[in-house]
């Protein structure tokens, strides 16, 4: 699993400001697109990186706040800083309210915007750790077969091998084979990892 | 007329009352018997036959007794006239000989009974028409009275109604102008905020360009335009502002001054009356011509009348008058004077009149003063302000005469 360089979208129908921002997150050695308006973004390929959103919130057209809203129904997190003019406390609380990850105020000062950024992209990073980490375990589990599952879930509630057999009707040696399989698919170091790593789907699941 | 006939024909003719027919026979009795003995005694003097005080009797019994009393009347003095007067004396037989003379005499009292009662009926219904038709106007005339003073009770609540209304649409229109103000404050917030946020980020990134191990000189040069870019942008709009308020080129024209002021004064001319101010217009006789915006000079003048009634509102010493004046000096300019009774102008208030957001009143905006010295600066002229010895202010402004100078 190797670091992809993290990308900064900077949407901002101001070719001014725009350029400025590009340029400041370009000058701590970032990746940075930018895009004149939310559709462009939307209608644009975005690369599989740690990325995060500095977002104009009046925008003719789809509003900061609207692209918000059809990300988050698409299912796309990604981190967004907003950058507003004066008077738009409303449109703040609702944007906050959404899980804005930042909101500042324009004129934004460059060491407030690029420290917002780091910290967007570390917590995307970790985010797709995270998603990432979940997934790997999805599909460890998903190879377990039906028996197996069965297997696993007894010993996750800390069932003795003897109690599993009795409870699956098979012999206590029929246990430990599929028990030994269930490690070694998961990749599961002891009996605490695989115990994490079940906790960890569930949750995953539930999600 | 005598009363008696007065009280006779004061009553209902169609109605008479039964004293009232009794007095109304007796009276003909009365009459009858008074020319019987008038002429009984006229007999001696004048010799036979000597009737015509039974004629008299008759009309009057006609007129004041009316049909019934007259018919008895006639009948009593052909009775009275057979007996008395014609031979055979006391005997109610006529000769022969008097006949035809009788029978004069009785069909000339049949035809006065008739021609009287006739008339008196006519006389009954005219006055009786009158007197309903003086009812009827006097009902009628009533009856206008009331209405008029229920439409004058209209017209006065129409006018307060008109007062109330006019205070309202003055209020709205000032509520209006705040509004445009705190409207127009937030758009030129906006309008300028965005290029000074460009220039914020330009130049920050300019400055991490530079700060870097080995600084990128191509990127932070970049950046700096942009900046100097942004900085631009804001002072244009800035100027754009300053433009929309005071249009940079007055759409000019021939304008004649005396016209301007005029009208200017009627605009004013309610304002003034609600806050007990005469306005006294001196136009200057050459009515002079200069070349400018008719509406933007009309709208100077309108500003210093009205600062002018507003620094009076307070004034109870002495009158309130607002003098209107165009002046022609001879060295090709025109002077449009204002002057007040007012309160008057202190040295820090005059030294601050015409800076931008400066006022003295509670509702001001203070930029009526600045916009003036403005557009008559645009139109090559000079605005200023001096106290008065005797209290008040005078307002003053210089335009070159367009007559004079082309001439």
């Amino acid at each position: 699993m190797k670091e992809q360089e993290p990308t900064v979208f900077v949407i901002d129908d101001d070719r001014m400001i725009r350029d400025g921002l590009q340029s400041l997150i370009r000058s701590v050695g970032l990746r940075v697109e930018t895009f004149a308006s939310a559709q462009d973004f939307l209608g644009a390929k975005r690369p599989d990186t740690p990325a995060c959103l500095v977002l104009d919130v009046r925008m003719p057209g789809l509003s900061g706040l609207d692209l918000q809203l059809k990300l988050r129904d698409d299912g796309i997190p990604i981190p967004i800083i907003f950058i507003t003019g004066h008077g738009d406390i409303p449109m703040s609380v609702r944007a906050m309210k959404e899980g804005a990850h930042e909101f500042l105020t324009k004129p934004v000062r460059g060491q407030d915007l690029l420290d917002a950024v780091q910290k967007a992209l570390a917590s995307d990073r970790a985010l797709r750790q995270e998603r990432l980490e979940a997934n790997e375990i999805r599909s460890r589990f998903e190879s377990l077969t039906p028996r197996e599952k069965e297997v696993l879930d007894l010993v996750v509630e800390g069932l003795l091998n003897k109690q599993i057999a009795d409870q699956l009707g098979m012999s206590e040696l029929t246990v430990k084979t599929h028990r030994a399989h269930v490690m070694e698919k998961t990749h599961a170091d002891s009996l605490a990892h695989l115990v994490r790593m079940a906790e960890k789907r569930k949750s995953s699941i539930r999600k | 007329m005598s009363g008696e006939a007065d009280e006779l024909m004061g009553r209902n003719v169609d109605a008479p009352s039964r004293l009232n027919a009794v007095a109304r026979y007796a009276l003909a009795t009365v009459l009858v018997a008074l020319a019987l003995l008038i002429s009984l005694a006229l007999q001696k003097s004048f010799g036979n036959p000597f009737w015509f005080f039974f004629s008299v009797a008759v009309i009057l019994s006609t007129w004041f007794g009316r049909t019934g009393p007259g018919w008895l009347s006639v009948v009593c003095s052909t009775l009275a006239v057979m007996y008395y007067f014609t031979p055979p004396i006391h005997s109610f037989a006529v000769s022969p000989t008097d006949l035809p003379y009788f029978l004069t005499f009785v069909a000339c009292e049949v035809g006065a009974a008739q021609l009287i009662s006739w008339r008196r009926r006519t006389e009954d219904a005219l006055r009786q028409a009158r007197d309903e038709l003086e009812l009827r106007v006097a009902e009628r005339t009533a009856e206008l009275k009331n209405a008029n003073e229920a439409l004058l009770e209209r017209m006065n609540e129409q006018k307060r109604t008109e007062e109330t209304l006019q205070a309202t649409q003055a209020e709205l229109a000032r509520a209006a102008r705040i509004t445009t103000i705190g409207e127009l404050t937030a758009s030129i917030a906006h309008e300028v905020n965005q290029p000074l946020a460009a220039v914020v980020a330009n130049a920050d990134a300019c400055v991490a360009w530079l700060s870097r191990p080995h600084p990128d000189l191509w990127e932070a040069r970049a950046a700096a335009e942009r900046a100097t870019e942004g900085a631009t942008r804001a002072s244009d709009v800035i100027a754009r502002i300053r433009s929309l308020i005071t249009k940079a080129t007055p759409e000019k024209s021939r304008v004649l001054i005396n016209r301007v002021m005029k009208e200017t004064a009627i605009l004013a001319e309610g304002q003034a009356a609600r806050n007990n101010v005469a306005i006294e217009l001196e136009l200057s006789p050459e009515s002079p011509v200069v070349l400018g915006d008719s509406i933007q000079l009309q709208q100077v003048i309108l500003n210093l009348v009205m600062n002018a009634i507003d620094a009076m509102t307070t004034v109870t010493d002495r009158p309130r008058t607002l003098t209107l004046r165009s002046e022609s000096p001879d060295n090709g300019h025109i002077r449009v004077v204002v002057q007040d009774s007012g309160i008057g102008l202190t040295e820090d208030v005059k030294g601050r009149l015409f800076e931008p957001f400066f006022t003295t009143r509670s509702k001001g905006m203070g930029m009526g003063l600045s916009i003036s010295r403005s557009i008559i600066e645009a139109h090559g002229g000079r605005l200023w302000a001096e106290s008065n010895g005797s209290g008040g202010a005078t307002f003053q402004f210089t335009l070159a005469r367009e007559d004079r100078t082309s001439a």
